[in-house]
């Protein structure tokens, strides 16, 4: 069984940061998406955080996020740069990997394509000296990047060989985004893929879909766009994605039910995308290599 | 990475700092007395101390060595162990507050202020690893040393270069499918250019050349070998490259003041260059063949 491909996020998971670090392991994953509040909210500080999340052997696939970065001015810009500076600090001592960094929703930031170039390019600089990838992910609401398409042209703009995307499946979904449209992304450029399902058929209102996003989703194979979700991964295969997927399953439900439950649910989709979905049986030759 | 080569040409002028060379380069090392010992064999004279820190200054030429055995008051950078870690090197700029800005405004992370009083404040970013690079623009007719240092008396403040050496560059080591990123640091706030594969000095042709904007001064990055490329690599400061007209010359010179060159089948000197055997476990010079650069032929 391969599914060293796929990892969980520590989000979808109620208990302490060493509880949910072991039901990962349990389950079978090597990789894991760390909330940064995991880390710095660890009742005997963040170097105990640090100390738990290295014990516990997973590759950190990320540490998510920064938010409403980029297009801000004067002392708000200098504000954003030092709470960018703490979360690339705590990065680093996980051991590097990605930042997440979502598109801002901040009514203050200015979108202008140059302003929010360079200040992802500025991100990516500092990133640079840590070994840290900045992973930046266009979400529905988002005033510089709605979808992958548009955060891609802020990263292709930015051009920083260390500042690449992330992609959300669930956003996809939701918006209908074309699969072809992926066809003009540069797979090297994607730095990870987020996958999650949600229960409806169709989401009425941008509302309902904040929502949906942020409490009702479910891991992949259990909710209604399962063959959306097969078509979006093998369509990301198709185009030569060899990184990382992470389940970032956000959903109130699974935070008031044992953990070691919800990873054996994360488990079952690992298993349904990596034999029935990709039909990865064997590792590709230089895997390591190639995802760096 | 071939985004690097396909994106529009930027605007900035050629050499955005007025960027005229290295001021010095620093080791930390608890045991500088030791060191000091390899930098005389080298033919660097120690000409001056710190007012306030364990710092001395060693000299030849063209070229100032500081040897930094205080300890660390700044986090991420070196702590001073008996093995020395090149832990620093300072660029001569136009304007080094100027410098300073703009590379923060770009995404460097800066250190802390740390000058006393009677002191000068050199503006400092974090580079590679722990080490820092250092912004310094009164190299002219009044130099950082006049104030920070205080002179051994009856000492040569200048002593003449052995062999015309003069800096030619610095090689550092970086993790696997890093070069990219670290072109991209070293081009974007210091205006350093990638040469082409074609283009090598010396007898150590591994990774990729960064030339300074006023092209005196060079970068080597190397990755690490394929059967490396998994193990978790610190990247560093590994070695100074040093320029001299005649390198066998110069080597015939070391070698009679003690220093060892490496004589392998792989790497032995030649006319275009020499490689010393590591001092103190981590201390290696390489000779480079190289004109000094006319407007640094020495005091």
């Amino acid at each position: 069984m391969i599914f060293s491909d796929f990892g969980m996020d520590t989000t979808s998971l109620a208990g302490s940061l060493e509880s949910k670090l072991a039901v990962v392991r349990q389950a079978g994953f090597s990789q894991v998406v760390i909330s940064a509040t995991d880390v710095v909210g660890h009742p005997a500080g963040i170097a105990a955080g640090v100390r738990a999340v290295k014990a516990s052997g997973l590759r950190v696939t990320g540490l998510e996020a920064l938010r409403d970065y980029e297009g801000l001015d004067g002392q708000l810009h200098a504000y954003k740069v030092d709470i960018a500076k703490s979360l690339l600090d705590i990065c680093s001592q996980l051991g590097g990997g990605s930042l997440l960094v979502e598109a801002t929703t901040s009514t203050h930031a200015d979108t202008g394509a140059d302003v929010v170039a360079r200040d992802l390019h500025k991100l990516a600089t500092l990133a640079i000296p840590l070994g840290i990838r900045i992973a930046f992910k266009g979400v529905p609401w988002g005033r510089t990047a709605h979808d992958f398409r548009a955060a891609g042209e802020v990263v292709f703009r930015a051009g920083c060989p260390n500042l690449g995307l992330s992609i959300d499946a669930f956003d996809v979904l939701a918006a209908k985004v074309p699969l072809d449209d992926l066809d003009a992304i540069d797979p090297a450029q994607i730095f990870l893929v987020q996958l999650s399902d949600y229960m409806w058929q169709a989401m009425r209102s941008t509302e309902e879909e904040a929502t949906t996003a942020t409490h009702f989703r479910v891991f992949p194979g259990e909710g209604a766009h399962s063959e959306g979700l097969a078509s979006f991964v093998n369509k990301l295969d198709a185009i030569g994605y060899l990184g990382d997927y992470s389940f970032d399953v956000y959903n109130d439900d699974y935070l008031q039910i044992p953990p070691e439950t919800v990873a054996g649910r994360a488990r079952l989709a690992a298993e349904w995308l990596a034999e029935t979905v990709l039909r990865r049986a064997l590792p590709i030759p230089d895997m390591e290599r190639l995802r760096r | 990475m071939t985004n690097l080569m396909d994106r529009e040409a930027v605007s900035e002028p050629e050499n955005p700092l007025g960027f005229d060379g290295i001021e010095f380069i620093e080791f930390a090392t608890s045991k500088p007395q030791a060191l000091g010992g390899v930098l005389e064999q080298m033919g660097f004279r120690p000409i001056a101390r710190h007012r306030s820190r364990e710092v001395e200054l060693y000299r030849q030429g063209t070229m100032n060595i500081v040897v930094n055995a205080q300890p660390a008051d700044v986090p991420r950078t070196v702590q001073p162990v008996e093995r020395p870690v090149l832990s620093a090197f300072a660029v001569r700029v136009r304007d080094a507050d100027a410098a300073f800005q703009r590379a923060r405004d770009l995404g460097a992370w800066e250190i802390p202020v740390r000058a006393r009083s009677m002191e000068l404040n050199i503006p400092a970013i974090h580079g590679v690893g722990e080490s820092l690079i250092y912004f310094v623009d009164r190299y002219d007719e009044f130099s950082i040393y006049d104030v920070d240092f205080r002179a051994t008396p009856a000492v040569d403040p200048h002593p003449p270069a052995l062999g015309g050496l003069h800096f030619f560059g610095i090689v550092q080591y970086i993790g696997a499918e890093r070069t990219a990123d670290w072109v991209e640091f070293y081009s974007r706030i210091f205006g350093f250019k990638p040469l082409p594969d074609r283009v090598r000095f010396g007898i150590m042709p591994s990774g990729l050349l960064l030339q300074s904007p006023c092209r005196n001064f060079y970068l080597q990055l190397i990755e690490p070998d394929e059967p490396a490329r998994y193990a978790p690599i610190d990247e560093h400061l590994q070695r100074i490259g040093l320029g001299t007209p005649d390198v066998l010359a110069t080597v015939a010179q070391l070698e009679k003041r003690g220093i060892e060159f490496l004589a392998s089948e792989k790497v032995h000197s030649t006319a275009r260059g020499a490689l010393t055997k590591p001092c103190l476990g981590s201390v290696m010079f390489e000779l480079v063949h190289d004109e000094p650069p006319s407007s640094a032929a020495g005091p």
